[in-house]
């Protein structure tokens, strides 16, 4: 064997491990990339003195597309209040994995991070409001959302805290919100 | 030595090429065709475009994700999860999708559940033939148990299954007939029962046929899980003033009214639930305070009372209350200890169940149409196929055992008033009673914490719970006519209209 016929099995052999690399290519979002950018303004759903969920305005640019423009709106609003007084609902260590809306309305909200992984240990009104400002935040900003799916780290979880049923898509619960 | 080595690449080279292959056959009622695929961590991954289109369906860029759809069926799947999602339900995939150059491909377990859930299409994968085969679904044959009861005038009919399954619901003058849409293994042919209102139960084919003792008895069906069953309860026409004294007169089978109570510790074990400033944690404080509401309850009210936990352990949820229907329990309450992040939460609050009612009225929808398809009968089945009337019943009463739960909780000095809520409490859905959850203070509040940790508040919140399961208990009694009524409102139209 010469060395032309090195150079040409060593090229197969880079080829081959090129392609099988390439079938097992880590995944990719499939971000919408032509969605245009406006600024629009947003309710946010917080925690107020009364023990009810009250809207913080906040502006914010946002895809025209609401499945790409729901994903940032519920970054933002496990960021927290802009306000100092305004205590966060979820633990602070909460990440937002996913957010997609479904064509029948669903929102899937996919939250994550090491207090939701490991068990959160809260009591019933804080997982309610913490569970809610979510639902509603999701739906008084997208017409379109009619219920709202939680997942923890990707998966269907039974509650976030041991409370809140998380099985079933949740609709807005106007008693737990500020009129 | 040195010319082994491309040798050895070439066959390493060769092996992968072999151990995948970009094509397999997609076997159905069209015939076979070329499929693309690709490998994921030995996961073989089928092009979901081609795949849906060689079915006659479609997919398309959603958001983040991708959605198809196939007869008016859609599902959503993201590159970030192993989820999709049609409609409400989840479909699991091994492993998530992968993006490959922006086309989408997903292991064939999400056609299985797609095509199964959309279609009724069984999707099945030989990868050593490399065939995925999509065919009708043969459903498999499920186990059926029956029992028939008569519990405070209604006649409950319970068909267990082994594993959930679909469901029409007919209706004649003298009968009515699950039939279920997967093939069952029947436990007998026909079986008659001493039963106010079931004269005999028959099984035929897919087909659970009751035969009725009269043409005046209404059925509501609905269905539970875990195990999964069918329930119709049985009961005279609502509105028939003379049919009133005969469900009075019927012998239960267990004496009416509320004799067996189920006391809830809330958390336990390494589930802690809230914790105060000073370090008092929810689960301990529940289970003394429940510990001694079972002895108060059984001493007060000669009532058999049973706690889902009676030390530091973790008990889930579910099991919960599952303990309570297992016992038959007349009534439920969940303890716990309040939390928010809210500076200065205070006061006591009673939650009982609340209930979505948007998809269950899809599904009713649903269950009418194939009832109707199958009987050509419109009105009837309307009236029969009332879901969720009888967990209507259950939040009714539900609801008035949580107002006096509240009430209760008021009278304590000090604990000011937050009022009777609704929520989706895991703990509480599934339960076949009355049932509430108490939280009897914010152990987040320093000044709450204090008192939840003293002798003198608990035997006030002992006492108070007490005193609300005894006027709940009296009041119910005397609403179905086990106790004589206090006052002469209360007739036999009100007690067929809110009693159970």
């Amino acid at each position: 064997m010469g060395p032309s016929s090195w150079r040409v099995l060593a090229l197969i052999a880079i080829v081959a491990a090129a392609a099988a690399c390439h079938r097992t290519k880590p995944l990719s979002r499939n971000l919408n990339v032509e969605n245009k950018v406006a600024m629009r303004s947003v309710s946010l759903y917080y925690e107020a003195p009364t023990l009810l969920l009250a809207p913080e305005q906040r502006t914010l640019p946002l895809p025209q597309s609401p499945a790409a423009a729901l994903d940032l709106v519920m970054r933002e609003l496990i960021k927290g209040s802009v306000n100092e007084g305004v205590p966060r609902l979820l633990p602070a260590d909460t990440v937002l994995r996913a957010a997609y809306l479904l064509p029948d309305g669903t929102a899937l909200i996919d939250l994550g991070g090491p207090t939701l992984t490991q068990g959160w240990a809260t009591g019933s009104h804080q997982e309610l409001m913490a569970v809610y400002s979510v639902v509603q935040t999701a739906a008084v900003n997208f017409p379109e959302v009619k219920r709202v799916r939680l997942l923890v780290n990707g998966e269907p979880a039974e509650t976030l805290g041991g409370h809140i049923s998380l099985s079933k898509a949740l609709t807005p619960m106007p008693s737990v919100v500020a009129r | 030595m040195k010319r082994l080595v491309p040798l050895f690449i070439l066959a390493v080279a060769s092996i992968l090429f072999a151990q995948a292959p970009n094509q397999a056959t997609l076997r159905s009622a069209a015939g076979d065709r070329a499929v693309s695929v690709t490998h994921v961590d030995g996961q073989t991954m089928f092009a979901a475009d081609e795949v849906m289109a060689a079915l006659g369906g479609s997919m398309a860029p959603e958001g983040n994700g991708f959605q198809v759809s196939l007869n008016n069926a859609v599902a959503v799947f993201g590159p970030d999860t192993r989820f999709a999602v049609i409609r409400d339900e989840l479909i699991e995939m091994p492993i998530m999708p992968a993006v490959v150059d922006g086309r989408p491909y997903v292991p064939w377990q999400f056609f299985q559940g797609f095509l199964s859930k959309a279609v009724d299409l069984d999707v099945s994968w030989d990868p050593l033939a490399r065939v995925l085969a999509v065919r009708p679904a043969q459903h498999v044959v499920l186990g059926v148990q029956l029992s028939v009861a008569n519990v405070q005038g209604i006649s409950k009919v319970v068909a267990t299954l082994s594993a959930p399954a679909d469901y029409a619901i007919l209706k004649e003058a003298r009968a009515y007939t699950i039939r279920f849409k997967s093939p069952i293994r029947a436990p007998f042919s026909e079986q008659t029962y001493d039963d106010p209102y079931v004269a005999k139960a028959t099984f035929s084919g897919n087909d659970l046929r009751l035969d009725l003792k009269g043409p005046d008895i209404a059925a509501d069906a609905y269905k539970l899980d875990n195990p999964f069953r069918v329930v119709v309860d049985l009961h005279k026409v609502a509105g028939g003033a003379p049919s009133l004294p005969a469900i009075a007169g019927t012998r239960p089978v267990e004496a009416p009214g509320i004799q067996t109570i189920v006391i809830d510790p809330g958390h336990g074990g390494k589930e802690v639930g809230a914790v105060g400033p000073a370090g008092l944690m929810e689960k301990d404080v529940t289970l003394a305070l429940c510990r001694k509401l079972a002895e108060s309850l059984e001493s007060k009210l000669k009532a058999r009372v049973i706690l889902t936990r009676t030390d530091d352990s973790v008990v889930p949820l579910d099991q919960r209350t599952s303990i309570a229907n297992q016992f038959k329990a007349d009534l439920f309450l969940s303890v716990h200890m309040n939390a928010a992040v809210v500076k200065g939460a205070h006061g006591a609050e009673t939650y009982f169940l609340s209930l979505d009612a948007s998809d269950e009225l899809a599904r009713k929808a649903a269950e009418v149409e194939n009832a109707s398809a199958a009987t050509n009968s419109t009105d009837s089945d309307l009236k029969l196929i009332l879901w969720d009337l009888a967990q209507q019943e259950y939040l009714n009463e539900s609801s008035r055992f949580a107002q006096a739960v509240q009430e209760e909780m008021n009278r304590i000095t000090g604990v000011q008033s937050r009022g009777v809520k609704q929520a989706p409490f895991k703990v509480l859905i599934g339960a076949t009673m009355p049932a509430a959850l108490v939280e009897v203070g914010f152990i987040t509040n320093p000044d709450e914490e204090a008192k939840l940790k003293s002798d003198d508040f608990e035997k006030q919140v002992v006492d108070a719970l007490t005193t609300a399961i005894q006027r709940y208990k009296t009041d119910f009694e005397t609403r179905i006519g086990v106790l004589r009524p206090a006052a002469p409102s209360v007739g036999p139209a009100a007690k067929k209209k809110n009693g159970t």
